[in-house]
């Protein structure tokens, strides 16, 4: 499993509304709070379509 | 061809020859690479003698990636593209220094990308599952966007410039590469029996499908001509666009300057 780089967080923003994510390492995920949605991150690589996205809970810490 | 301008549920598109629902269509265009992503290299070079080589390497010396540079390749696939302007920024930064390029490739299909680092390894290039439509990058944030044979599957072609255009740097360079129209008649007569007569059952052979190619060589006849996308180009911002025809104009590259 390999990691993500850093550096490629640095300029990735929601594709819906363009604002910044927060990844989260256990889960493997990228988090866009504005849009309740956690897009996940597979072997390393961001997958960053709406429709692979994870829906937030509504209490859902991150 | 059928222009998509809104995602009502009754408008239709093109899927090859076929019309089906906007919605459909890019699922449809995911399962065909699907089915031939681990092939996919191999019948590039059997459907196109081997030049597609030749057209790559035109766009990555007509680019000419600088050090210190972001540059997407978008519908990059298997990286095909990307590590000749990895290669090209590697030598430049070796000779003149400064700090390395990044190369972003961009795909809407996870097999394609997971077969490009799993057959050629990540090559230092940094790899996404990304929608041509809503790209993940903040305005003015490329030096370079490309496309190689991609912008076809694209659903809303419009939409897809008119985010590249956004992403870019003013100054920011743009190119696509993609089938057109042969110029002359006789090529094009040649060309059609080549593409449907030829390349499904080739298609069925390499790859175990005759679908998924069937569909390619429906789309490459179905997309506008070189003047049509040329005007697409101007008409999502862009400036001073640029056309080369390869192979009689069986490809061609559409080259265009960001100006904002």
């Amino acid at each position: 499993m390999s990691e993500i780089d850093p550096k490629l967080l640095e300029v990735l923003v929601c594709p819906l509304n363009r604002t910044r994510l927060i990844y989260n390492k256990e889960r493997q995920e990228l988090i866009s709070k504005s849009a309740r949605l956690a897009y996940p991150i597979r072997d390393g690589v961001p997958i960053m379509l709406e429709n692979e996205a994870r829906e937030l809970e509504a209490d859902e810490k991150y | 061809m059928t222009k998509t301008t809104s995602q009502s549920a009754n408008e239709t598109t093109s899927f090859g020859f076929q019309e089906v629902p906007v919605a459909e269509k890019a699922s449809k265009v995911r399962d065909v690479f699907d089915k031939v992503a681990s092939k996919y290299d191999i019948m590039n070079d059997i459907m196109s003698f081997g030049l597609h080589r030749q057209w790559k390497d035109a766009v990555a010396a007509r680019l000419n990636p600088r050090p210190g540079e972001t540059i997407i390749d978008m519908a990059g696939g298997t990286g095909d593209l990307a590590r000749r302007f990895k290669k090209i920024a590697d030598r430049a930064q070796y000779r003149n220094g400064g700090d390395p390029a990044r190369i972003i490739v961009c795909d809407i299909n996870e097999e394609m990308i997971m077969a490009g680092r799993a057959q050629r390894g990540e090559g230092g290039l940094e790899w996404m599952v990304v929608d041509a439509e809503t790209l993940p990058f903040e305005d003015n944030s490329a030096d370079a966007y490309v496309i190689s044979f991609g912008i076809r599957n694209v659903t809303n072609i419009p939409k897809a410039l008119r985010e590249a255009f956004r992403v870019l740097k003013n100054g920011g360079r743009f190119y696509c590469l993609e089938f057109s129209k042969p110029t002359d008649d006789f090529l094009q007569s040649m060309y059609d029996v080549w593409s449907f007569k030829a390349i499904p059952k080739i298609g069925g052979m390499i790859a175990g499908d005759e679908q998924p190619y069937q569909y390619l060589v429906e789309s490459i006849a179905k997309f506008p001509d070189q003047l049509t996308f040329k005007k697409m180009i101007e008409d999502a911002g862009f400036s001073r666009v640029g056309i080369t025809n390869f192979a009689g104009g069986i490809v061609a590259m559409h080259g265009a300057w960001v100006i904002k």
